[in-house]
């Protein structure tokens, strides 16, 4: 009998361990590649976030954004951040734009605004990626304030506009899902429709290093401290009747420009840019690995310590 | 929306898969690289079962309206499909019991008084009184059973049997007398897969042993590529030459009607969904039910496994002509079984599970287990085998030495002494068929009791002669050693040592291809 219970227990320990792992538990939900075109669309509902933008969760918002969520960040990497200056220039909500290559974006985003922007900005975040579980979904909405998009078509969600329409900043990533490489991809036009349509300025952010940090497919960054850069641009406006076709180059642009910036000087990159000479963010048309290595280079830190060894 | 059936290719992404295993299941890692082949998921069911078989009844396909066929004083038979399908059975109301009793209203309002029905079990078990109710529903069965009307096809019934002639073959028709000498016989089928209906119901459902033998023979069926493709089927094309001077002498009315994959729901509903799209809620149910298996004692996994009932839903009832009716069918049972396959491979691997044909309300012995993988299974589809000439098959199932004595008589026996001389179909054929079809002992059982006839083994090991053809190895994982070995096969503990044991006949790298059935499923190899 007590042989036979713990033969009992051990067998359903080792089931349990077998679909703990072939399920991937505590961890995102794979299909095979095969299955992929099989799988249906999940019907799109959208998980309520308002009440992440109460006071109540403002405050809760800000205690973890300032005390454990700054900490990891500042003991993990080293954010060197400028051009905030370009914030002042602003008098109402905009939309911050920035290139995305990984998840430590968000926070080095939100962590270098200053503190009355930064509790007054809200994040576009994948409805089928940050919002797929319940648990997800309230945990990135009290933490970063997101609030669910689809990125792959469907009806257009009428939240930001109405953030926009109440005085919140709304910060969008609009290559619409992390490069695979570090390197900038397509930018899609909802940035610019939404400025566009409601009339704001968008606030252009380069962000150099994180894919170095923490790319795609790792939940932590690498040790070492690495160095990464963001940097603030000069707000942009749609010109009278620009539609958002033309706008949205002009945002790639600008944010291009400041990725330039960042490995040159303010100046040269000005006078590349105003000759239409900027260097492609969207990297060489080479093999993956020649494009990893180049975003993969260590950058210097600006913080002026030295290395151990040169 | 229900998804076509496709084929998946195991990669990293790709979760344990489930692989039926008799009276249980287990998760199995297959190789990279694997092919697993995944049935279409249920198609959508008729929305008003009722109106649709009204509607086939009085709209039949190249016949008189069902209404125009029924008078006073006429004799009118009912045949209908015994226990062995649906797989598993059907919840209640069984379609059967639906259409019969649409057909029986319609015989009623027509003053038709002489009406009989016959469980067209060929030979197969007699059903019990409460099988028989199953079916065909409490009020059919308490008009007709009582008075005798309601009755199992007896096929060793000397005086109730018609010799309607032969075929240019020289095939022997024999039937129900009772039916043979009826005004009109209404058939009413289920057609579970693409094996079943058409000529096959009438001419093999109540037929005799004389004619049977025939087409259940292992030259038949090793020429059946497969059973479940007629048109390519030796023993459909002997039913179909049958069936012919039967419609001569016959009237027949033929209803099919045909299921989706609707299988397994509640808590079983894991098993008929795509591993990797599993719940929370299905990950747990597979745990629970396979820890709660594992602690069962035997009788009550047995009984756990007994009392699966299948919601099934209609896609189709078609009456009117045999011929044409059947078409219709089959395109139905093509929408919901076919995948399309590319290419044959080195191994084949299929999990047989807890039911089969044959052992509904009974236990999977192992030659009903080595029917339901080797001549099921394996023959389940069209065009090429799943495996090459030569290649290997590898099953899964316990293949534990368990027999019914009340339901199996003769499987004891061939599985002691005719599988003890020999393994080949045609030897045995040759050798013992006779004497088991004959055995005065095995027909008084088959008769009174609840057996099946003593030539129906023989049956099934002609049912896998064209695996057996065709395949160099054949290899079970976990089965009882001794009970495999004695059917001329081989055990394995793990897939690995399968695989192992396979290699010098496949390679050490081969193609492999997975069945993911049940739900059913025909692999259309191109």
């Amino acid at each position: 009998m007590g042989t036979s219970l713990v033969k009992f227990g051990r067998d359903t320990a080792r089931d349990v361990k077998q679909v703990a792992r072939g399920w991937r538990w505590g961890r995102r939900p794979q299909v095979p590649r095969s299955a992929e075109p099989y799988v249906i669309p999940k019907e799109s509902t959208v998980f309520p976030t308002k009440w992440a933008r109460t006071p109540a969760a403002i405050a809760v918002r800000d205690l973890i954004q300032k005390g454990p969520l700054n900490a990891v960040l500042n003991f993990e990497v080293s954010p060197q951040v400028s051009g905030l200056d370009s914030l002042l220039k602003l008098d109402g909500p905009a939309i911050i734009v920035a290139n995305h290559s990984s998840h430590l974006d968000t926070p080095l985003l939100l962590l270098s605004l200053p503190d009355a922007m930064r509790r007054k900005t809200a994040f576009a975040a994948a409805a089928d990626y940050f919002f797929d579980t319940w648990w997800r979904a309230a945990g990135s909405a009290i933490v970063f304030n997101t609030f669910p998009i689809e990125r792959r078509g469907g009806n257009l969600s009428s939240t930001p506009g109405d953030l926009l329409a109440d005085g919140w900043n709304v910060v969008v990533f609009p290559e619409g899902t992390r490069s695979p490489d570090g390197w900038i991809q397509r930018f899609r036009m909802g940035a610019a429709y939404l400025a566009v349509e409601h009339d704001v300025p968008v606030i252009p952010v380069g962000i150099k290093g994180s894919f170095a940090a923490m790319p795609r497919g790792r939940g932590w960054p690498v040790p070492g401290r690495p160095a990464v850069h963001v940097r603030y641009g000069d707000p942009l406006y749609a010109a009278e009747g620009e539609s958002p076709r033309d706008f949205a180059p002009r945002i790639a642009a600008a944010v291009s420009a400041l990725l330039d910036e960042e490995s040159t000087t303010w100046y040269e990159a000005r006078r590349r840019a105003a000759i239409g000479a900027s260097p492609s963010q969207t990297g060489p048309a080479a093999a993956r690995w020649r494009r990893v290595w180049e975003t993969t280079r260590p950058m210097k830190s600006t913080d002026g310590r030295r290395r151990a060894w040169k | 929306m229900s998804r076509p059936g496709f084929v998946l290719e195991v990669d990293d992404r790709t979760p344990p898969l489930l692989v039926h295993n008799g009276e249980g299941f287990l998760l199995e890692r297959f190789p990279l690289g694997t092919r697993v082949v995944y049935p279409p998921e249920a198609l959508p069911p008729v929305r008003d079962v009722d109106e649709a078989i009204q509607n086939a009844l009085l709209n039949p396909i190249e016949s008189e309206p069902l209404p125009e066929l029924l008078r006073a004083g006429m004799r009118l038979t009912i045949a209908f499909d015994d226990i062995s399908i649906p797989l598993p059975p059907m919840k209640k109301p069984d379609i059967r019991q639906r259409i019969i009793e649409a057909v029986l209203e319609l015989a009623a309002q027509a003053g038709v008084d002489d009406v009989e029905l016959i469980s067209a079990n060929a030979l197969h078990r007699r059903l019990t009184p409460n099988e028989l109710r199953d079916i065909v529903g409490e009020r059919v069965f308490r008009s007709f059973f009582p008075d005798g009307k309601l009755y199992n096809f007896d096929a060793e019934d000397s005086a109730n049997l018609t010799h309607l002639g032969q075929t240019r073959h020289g095939e022997d028709v024999e039937i129900s007398k009772r039916a043979a000498e009826s005004d009109l016989l209404v058939y009413v089928n289920v057609n579970l897969v693409a094996m079943d209906g058409g000529h096959k119901s009438t001419s093999i459902g109540l037929a005799s042993y004389k004619s049977l033998k025939h087409h259940h023979n292992s030259h038949t069926m090793i020429h059946s590529r497969s059973f479940m493709d007629h048109k390519r089927s030796k023993m459909h094309e002997s039913a179909w030459r049958m069936g012919e001077i039967l419609t001569q002498h016959v009237k027949v009315f033929q209803i099919e009607t045909t299921l989706n994959n609707d299988i397994f729901g509640g808590p079983l509903e894991f098993l008929q969904k795509r591993e990797w799209e599993w719940s929370i809620k299905d990950q747990a149910s597979m745990l629970g039910t396979k820890r709660a298996l594992a602690a069962a004692p035997a009788k009550l996994r047995h009984k756990i496994f007994t009392d699966v009932r299948s919601n099934y839903g209609l896609t189709g009832v078609h009456a009117g002509k045999i011929e044409p009716v059947h078409d219709k069918t089959l395109e139905n049972v093509h929408r919901q079984h076919l995948v399309e396959v590319q290419g044959q491979s080195d191994v084949a691997i299929m999990g047989v599970p807890f039911i089969g044909p044959y052992n509904v309300n009974s236990v999977m012995n192992p030659i009903l287990a080595a029917c339901m993988g080797l001549g099921y299974y394996f023959n389940s589809y069209r065009g090429n085998p799943i495996v090459r000439k030569d290649g290997a098959v590898i099953l899964y199932h316990p293949v534990d030495y368990e027999f019914s004595q009340l339901h199996h008589p003769s499987y004891v026996d061939f599985f002691e002494e005719v599988l003890a001389e020999s393994t080949d179909p045609a030897t045995i054929e040759a050798k013992f068929e006779k004497q088991y079809a004959e055995d005065p002992w095995y027909i008084h059982l088959y008769r009174t009791s609840y057996a099946y006839h003593g030539v129906h083994p023989f049956y099934m090991w002609y049912w896998i002669s064209h695996a057996l053809d065709h395949c160099g190895d054949i290899v079970w994982v976990g089965a009882n050693r001794k009970t495999v070995e004695r059917m001329g096969f081989r055990s394995a503990s793990t897939l690995q040592d399968a695989l192992e044991m396979v290699s010098h006949s496949v390679g050490r790298s081969p193609s492999i291809t997975y069945l993911h059935n049940p739900p059913h499923l025909l692999a259309d190899v191109r």
